[in-house]
């Protein structure tokens, strides 16, 4: 990931924050190719744009969101300490939220854990490793930056390395997904029950492999 | 103490308003007073299946709207004095209630009755919200198939978001004979998706078809299987330690047990 942009998680949403200090154009580009690399991770969240000090013209905020619209994606909201940025968000139809640039609580860390059932229709978004003790059933979904650990049956959708890192993991007591991704390379379950065995999903020549987690570790 | 349950269960036709009307009917037959309250508005049923649709004057949204009075509107059940029915409208739609109309509803009601049973519509929608609104706990209603164990996993996730606490599992119109055959999803295979306590299971019954269509429940029906599971499920409900029926047994353990009532098992095959 470009070192321009960080994502956080909040309680609020996803929180962008693009680089306050970096040339416009640079930090645009840098968005693009992180966009490029893995906009299902956003699709569907809260995101928050935080551009910190930066003063942003109205011509300036539409080359992001149109950046953004390109890859489906729609923030919410815009936090600025600037007013000139807060009124270029208003007018571009978004919240805009004022900064407060007192420290920010920091959130959980670099790594989410749930102990309960993840059910049909939720959804479990989190920028860094998950882990799960529970199942995730059919319906479910995980989308984390980092890896996924299920300690329990994994019957939904995963999603590990969803900005784009392709050695993320995805590991579960019973793998019986309905389908698996990792980066930008999506495998389905083959037909047939689950083995009754830890197995670990990775990626390996393009493609997304799964072993017995035992032989992985080898 | 009052108690305000809500049977719902997302897909539709897996049996939430037989559930309603069976249960309302077995707790009433047990000495409680119950009232059962049809918040499928628009679609209205329970009515019909309790045999009740020819006396309905008012409706919830009549009472809700403040154009009667809600003991004008609860209809007296033909059989059990103390079991009333607050039908559904049938000319609105669920726009017509909101979440806050339904929790001042179930308050009223849970003055005088023991038990206040909402029918939920199907669905994830503004209907099932007003149904669980007013609820203090929530059975979800199933049948052993995968699609209606899918949204019944959907809709356990919703009730625990609106922090009606754990919800209890009824798996309606289970098959043994086809469980046994390993062609339908066991007690066991249900319990392993959807991780909650179980209040009870009601096997696969042709009666409660025929008594539906009579306006009838199957509780009242001594010989009903069925109708023997909802009786279990509502002393359940009011805490008692009732065993499991058995009815994963071979054939021959079937044919016993139906000889015991001096009938045969009519073929559960369709």
């Amino acid at each position: 990931m470009s070192n321009l942009i960080a994502i956080k998680g909040s309680k609020d949403g996803l929180r962008l924050q693009l680089d306050e200090a970096a040339e416009w154009p640079e930090v645009v580009e840098a968005l693009r190719g992180q966009l490029s690399q893995g906009a299902n991770f956003f699709h569907g969240a809260h995101i928050i744009v935080d551009i910190g000090e930066r003063a942003l013209a109205e011509d300036q905020l539409a080359t992001l969101l149109d950046l953004m619209k390109q890859h489906g994606v729609r923030p919410e909201s815009l936090a600025s300490t600037a007013r000139e940025s807060r009124n270029a968000a208003r007018a571009a139809g978004l919240t805009a939220r004022p900064l407060t640039r007192a420290p920010e609580p920091e959130e959980r860390g670099e790594a989410g854990f749930i102990a309960r059932t993840v059910r049909s229709g939720q959804v479990l978004r989190h920028h860094g490793h998950v882990t799960v003790l529970g199942d995730v059933n059919a319906g479910g979904e995980i989308i984390a930056g980092g890896n996924v650990i299920v300690w329990g049956r994994l019957r939904g959708t995963v999603h590990a390395g969803a900005l784009g890192d392709r050695a993320a993991i995805i590991g579960a007591l019973e793998l019986a997904p309905t389908q698996l991704r990792i980066a930008d390379l999506i495998a389905r379950s083959p037909e047939g029950g689950a083995n009754n065995f830890a197995e670990i999903a990775f990626v390996e020549n393009d493609q997304i492999n799964v072993e017995a987690w035992d032989a992985y570790r080898k | 103490m009052s108690r305000v349950i809500t049977i719902t269960s997302g897909k539709g036709g897996v049996g939430k308003t037989t559930t309603t009307a069976n249960l309302g009917t077995a707790l009433a037959i047990q000495g409680a007073k119950v009232a059962v309250v049809d918040a499928d508005i628009g679609l209205r049923n329970l009515d019909v299946v309790m045999g009740l649709e020819n006396r309905i004057v008012y409706d919830l949204v009549d009472v809700v709207e403040g154009r009667c009075r809600l003991r004008q509107a609860l209809i007296k059940d033909k059989h059990f004095p103390d079991l009333c029915l607050l039908p559904a409208a049938q000319t609105r739609d669920k726009d017509a209630v909101s979440p806050d109309d339904m929790i001042a509803l179930a308050n009223q009601l849970r003055a005088e009755f023991d038990y206040v049973i909402f029918d939920s519509p199907a669905g994830i929608e503004a209907g099932f919200r007003n149904a669980i609104a007013g609820a203090d706990e929530v059975l979800i209603v199933t049948t052993p198939e995968v699609s209606a164990v899918r949204d019944a996993d959907r809709i356990i996730g919703l009730v625990e978001a609106f922090e009606k606490g754990h919800p209890r599992l009824i798996l309606n119109r289970l098959k043994p004979r086809m469980v046994n055959r390993g062609e339908m999803m066991s007690v066991e295979d249900v319990l392993q998706i959807l991780a909650i306590d179980l209040i009870g299971v009601v096997p696969d019954d042709e009666m409660i078809v025929t008594a539906t269509n009579r306006g009838e429940v199957a509780v009242l029906d001594r010989g009903s299987l069925a109708g023997r599971a909802f009786n279990d499920i509502a002393r359940r409900m009011k805490g008692e330690q009732v065993p499991f029926m058995v009815l994963e047994e071979q054939q021959g353990m079937l044919d016993r047990f139906f000889g015991m009532f001096g009938r045969r098992p009519r073929s559960s095959e369709r």
